[in-house]
């Protein structure tokens, strides 16, 4: 063995996010700027991010797979697109934490590090082509982000959110591990590229251990991407977390367990999806509707966006049931759309709020286009593509993942998708009828910390631009899952 | 073809657009009113050469434009106008500058945001018009919700959050389906031609499976069908209606509707024929439901806004009516009645909200004998309300009158029964003119009234020119729109007699 | 004949029964003579002070996991000295990286004041 059989250059985004927190960690100890951290990361976000796209170019096709750790990881088209998801996530929020971090008083330097370290996790979760991988990534960031949602030591909510989110996550991860090693009993080994070997090997004969492995790795991975009925930690755990830490885990973790969902069902269950793939159809009905249906309800704007982000992991899971290359390339555009309305949304949340008045429910929104109206308009074009309304990202997202049902033949579903669709437009544009249409109840005018403001603009760039030149993200999504489908 | 070598449309659908964007750096109210007038009227003259350069003599699409836009899947941004969308887009273009000076005192807030809406208003519906693309066509029809849910919400009556909510949630719901209805069609015409491909007129070749022809026939017409309003979608329409200000409730009125009746047209027509032709007596009927229900209703109106809103209802019967005659009549004469609806209807909103500024209730029986303080007005309310109930001579004569040859020769007991929601339509009418505008003059507020001033003049005069042109010389226009018209019924005939008759 | 379980079973079946049967040997065979020290909570062979049921410092437990860091160290080189002579220049090196990381966690924990006993 020796170094170069390793292929560290593949592997560079992760190592330079993970040696980032470590830095950041330790830079905490000697600075008494916490922003200068903030800064640092972003300077590692930053780098990851080059070398992702170096990475991606450094081939002539992007039909390419670099192996690394023996087949432990791989750098290919899926993974760096998945990279670019995560790092813009990483990225938006980490901007809308500094001044966040500084007014509700828990501006601590582990926090970045942690955001990192939970960064690095989701990327290796996107790179991994191993079942043991898998699960150490997802041990990475779930951890890390146990500890971020109960960041606000003093708030009870912050406890609970994090013990809630921990106790059920350890229980999502049991299940996991135990579907992984019933997988294991059944094929020998959990190398992605030896099961599928195995599965060419026997033919149609499926293991009765196989196909209990999948089923509770598919339970495992529907806490974490917290689908109906395996989602009730959900509102609790994004209302109670830090606002800044609800953006980030509400968009990434969500990634981060499609990601390799999509690559555990698609590249080496191929076979076995048929078995599952009506189990999957009724969970992602369940999701969209109860989501949708429990939003409709809820007068408070966090927990609101904690229900519509169930009901949005009902739609991306359309996308990986259609199981073709629209569909995969549709979850990927989906994500990334998802990370700029879901995070931009949420900043807007913090930039509302203010220190001790959380200003979360709605009734706080009311007149916001008169007191702030730059703020209250990139809330509109969050809930408007939330709501999947054209010419924004969510729309293309959603039309990309319907499109791929209705190709796949799974017409009902798509069409229990728009329909609910027009259901959670009625709650989103709830927000934007107190943000214009309703007399401010208090005059204050929402202070706007310039590092917030960067990240509300960025979101809303990404927002519109997604829409209006939806083409090469969803040319680059293509080129991305070509991987997948030609091994 | 594109006899301009020129991307006209893209600019008029732009030109909007791009005013709406310096809008937003403009500071001083009056000037923000003087920059999008000037936009919206330089937009309107931007448009007349699509109505001189047209070609009369040819079905073909004119003034196209395409470009791929998301080429993996087969979407293109298409644009091209025939026969059938002309006089919409010009409507469009014309009615926007009238709603713009017709706000000129009526909006005293927030007008930055006011004028950004309409100027996004009309890129939107100027671009439902000229999209030959479905998936083009659906962003632009969804985009044309945004603004009108701001302009009913935020400048709207008493229960303007209520309408404004409804009418988006309505028109929503009704399009999702269509969305669904466009995948479908679009893999059905993949996997038969190998071609994947939104464009409309490589869809109008494929010719769809009789079974699902009618699946897909259903889908887009909710959408359309809710849109227009057919009976029994309607019961947003006048929600939305009284609760908009009056530039809003004239750009309801006079395009967005159409957009419902030009979707039939557009796309149900060529696509699914068959289908089309299978529920003509369920949308006649009820189209002539809507007729006679949306006249009773009208009458029984205390509030002149709402009688209005209601004979909307009962013109855009008419209007779908005539499409489902599928003769050359009924579906021209319910091209131009389209037209006429959006002229007398928006003039009569232009007028109620004339009042209403200035008596600030539009309550019948709050008014009464306003001829004598106002005789201008009533010039002006007389003229449009015979147009709306078809004094032959002006505009609605002419849409109707065609509509009821088309359907007469198609059922004449539809036409029948369609001819006594003209009776009715001149009883209430005439009946809300009898009361408004004659009697004695007792009530002392209406005493103070003043009469129209020069804005309002100006506002009034190019719609009541219109009024008159169409009335008097509508070869103008039927001549622009017969090959479009007798080829789509040509093509429409070859393809239901080559099919069964019934799916 | 016998399998790999069969093995396990065995080994199984006396490792349960090796305890209990010593367990019950001595119970049988020693002298019971209970005075009050006897019947006390053996605690490193000093007198008992207070309840046992009393909260800890957190102290302990920074301590703990302190000691996480070294033992895991320790778990890792151990094998890694072992098999140092196949592995080369590759493996000094992965080793480095692998000590520097838990210096960094050993410099952040000494710097947040785990080491000192408050």
């Amino acid at each position: 063995m020796n170094i170069s059989s390793l292929n560290l250059t593949a592997i560079a985004p992760q190592i330079i996010i993970i040696i980032t927190a470590l830095v950041v960690l330790l830079a905490e100890l000697f600075t008494g700027r916490k922003s200068l951290l903030a800064y640092l990361s972003l300077l590692g976000i930053i780098v990851a991010a080059i070398a992702s796209w170096y990475i991606w170019n450094g081939t002539e096709q992007r039909l390419f797979a670099v192996p690394m750790f023996q087949t432990m990881a791989v750098a290919d088209g899926y993974s760096l697109f998945l990279n670019l998801v995560f790092l813009v996530t990483a990225a938006l929020s980490v901007l809308a934490s500094i001044n966040y971090l500084v007014r509700e008083r828990i501006n601590h330097g582990e926090y970045y590090a942690l955001l990192l370290l939970a960064t690095g996790g989701m990327m290796l979760m996107g790179s991994a082509t191993d079942l043991m991988t898998v699960f150490l990534a997802l041990e990475i960031l779930s951890i890390s982000l146990y500890v971020l949602a109960g960041f606000n030591r003093a708030d009870l909510k912050s406890g609970e959110s994090a013990l809630k989110y921990f106790l059920l996550g350890a229980f999502a991860s049991g299940f996991l591990l135990y579907g992984i090693a019933l997988i294991y009993g059944a094929t020998g080994t959990t190398n992605l590229a030896a099961i599928v070997d195995f599965l060419k090997g026997t033919g149609p004969m499926r293991g009765t251990y196989l196909f209990i492995g999948l089923g509770l790795l598919l339970v495992g991975f529907s806490f974490k991407i917290a689908l109906v009925p395996f989602h009730m930690w959900t509102p609790d755990v994004y209302e109670g977390a830090p606002t800044s830490v609800t953006a980030f885990m509400s968009v990434g973790a969500k990634a981060a367990g499609f990601a390799a969902l999509g690559r555990l069902l698609l590249y080496a269950f191929p076979t076995l999806l048929g078995d599952w793939v009506w189990a999957l159809a009724v969970l992602s009905v369940l999701t969209m509707t109860l989501g949708n249906l429990t939003a409709l309800a809820q007068t408070n704007v966090k927990r609101m966006l904690a229900y519509s982000s169930i009901a949005h992991a009902g739609y991306i899971l359309i996308g990986l049931i259609a199981a073709n290359e629209a569909g995969m390339a549709g979850v990927l555009f989906y994500l990334l759309a998802y990370a700029f309305m879901n995070v931009g949304a949420f900043a807007v949340v913090i930039a509302v709020g203010r220190e001790g008045e959380p200003n979360l429910e709605l009734s706080d929104y009311a007149g916001l286009g008169s007191r702030q109206p730059l703020l209250a308009a990139a809330m509109a074009v969050f809930m408007f593509s939330l709501a999947g309304v054209p010419p924004l990202a969510g729309f293309f997202g959603k039309l990309y993942i319907f499109s791929a049902a209705v190709q796949a033949g799974f017409v009902a579903l798509a069409i229990i998708g728009v329909l609910n669709s027009v259901v959670s437009a009625f709650f989103y544009l709830r927000v934007i009828v107190y943000m214009y249409m309703q007399k401010p109840i208090v005059e204050a005018r929402p202070v706007l910390a310039p590092p917030l403001a960067l990240a509300i603009a960025l979101a809303v760039l990404g927002t519109i631009g997604l829409g209006l030149l939806p083409t090469p993200f969803l040319t680059l999504a293509q080129q991305s899952i070509a991987m997948l489908f030609g091994a | 073809m594109n006899q301009l070598g020129f991307p006209l449309l893209s600019l008029i659908i732009f030109l909007p657009l791009c005013g709406a964007v310096v809008t937003l750096f403009l500071r001083k109210e009056a000037v923000i009113k003087w920059w999008a007038l000037i936009v919206t009227v330089a937009n309107f003259f931007l448009s007349l050469p699509l109505y001189f350069y047209f070609q009369s003599g040819t079905a073909e699409m004119q003034f196209v434009e395409r470009i791929p836009w998301m080429l993996s899947l087969g979407v293109s941004y298409h644009l091209g106008i025939d026969g059938i969308s002309l006089f919409l887009v010009l409507l469009t273009t014309f009615l926007i500058p009238v709603a713009v000076l017709s706000s000129w005192t009526y909006i005293t807030e927030k007008v930055k945001e006011y004028m950004i809406l309409m100027l996004l208003m009309e890129t939107s519906m100027v671009g439902v018009f000229a999209a030959l693309d479905l998936i083009l066509f659906y962003v632009f029809w969804e985009a044309t919700l945004i603004p009108m849910y701001f302009l009913i919400g935020i400048w709207g009556g008493e229960r303007r959050i209520y309408a404004a909510v409804k009418f988006f949630l309505y028109t929503l719901a009704g399009s999702a389906l269509m969305l669904v209805a466009i995948f479908v069609l679009y893999f059905m015409n993949a996997q038969a031609t190998g071609r994947p491909t939104f464009d409309l007129l490589e869809l109008q070749k494929f010719s769809v499976p009789l079974a699902a022809q009618t699946w897909l026939f259903l889908a887009f017409a909710l959408g359309f069908a809710i849109k227009v309003p057919l009976f029994p979608f309607h019961t947003w329409l006048p929600d939305a209606h009284v609760e908009a200000p009056t530039a809003g409730s004239v750009i309801l009125a006079g395009v967005l509707l159409k957009m419902g009746a030009y979707g039939f047209i557009r796309f149900c027509l060529p696509l699914f024929p068959a289908a089309f032709a299978y529920f003509v007596p369920l949308m006649s009927i009820l189209a002539i439901i809507g007729i006679i229900y949306g006249s009773l209703v009208a009458f029984s109106q205390s509030d002149v806004k709402s009688l209005v809103a209601y004979s909307s209802v009962a013109h855009l019967g008419f209007v779908v009516l005539g499409i489902f005659a599928l003769n050359a009549q009924g579906l021209s004469g319910g091209i131009l009645q389209m037209v006429n609806h959006g002229l007398s209807t928006g003039a009569l909103f232009l007028l109620v909200g004339m009042l209403y500024e200035r008596r600030h209730t539009r309550l019948i029986d709050e008014f009464g004998g306003l001829w004598k303080q106002l005789p201008l007005f009533g010039i002006f309310l007389l003229i449009v309300t015979l147009s709306s109930i078809g004094l032959p001579g002006l505009n609605g004569f002419i849409g109707e009158f065609t509509i009821l040859v088309g359907t007469f020769q198609a059922n004449w007991i539809y036409a029948a029964l369609a001819a006594t929601g003209i009776v009715l339509g001149a009883w209430y009418m005439l009946t809300m003119l009898r009361r408004v505008m004659h009697g004695p003059l007792d009530k002392p507020a209406n005493r103070q009234l003043q009469d129209l001033s020069a804005r309002e003049i100006v506002v009034l005069v190019p719609v009541v020119i219109f009024i008159f042109l169409i009335g008097l010389f509508p070869n103008l226009f039927f001549g622009k729109m017969e090959s479009s018209v007798d080829t789509l019924l040509s093509q429409t005939r070859a393809t239901i007699s080559m099919g069964e008759p019934n799916p | 004949m016998l399998s790999d379980y069969t093995f396990i079973g065995i080994f199984v079946v006396v490792a349960i029964a090796f305890p209990i049967i010593a367990l019950a040997l001595a119970f049988f065979v020693r002298p019971k003579k209970p005075d009050a020290v006897k019947s006390s909570t053996y605690e490193c062979g000093l007198e008992t002070i207070g309840e046992t049921w009393v909260q800890f410092r957190v102290q302990y437990y920074v301590y703990a996991l302190v000691f996480v860091v070294f033992d895991i160290e320790t778990v890792f080189l151990y094998p890694w000295a072992v098999a140092y002579n196949k592995l080369g220049l590759f493996a000094l090196v992965e080793m480095f990286i692998f000590l520097a990381i838990l210096v960094g966690g050993l410099i952040y924990a000494w710097r947040k004041g785990a080491l000192e006993w408050v």
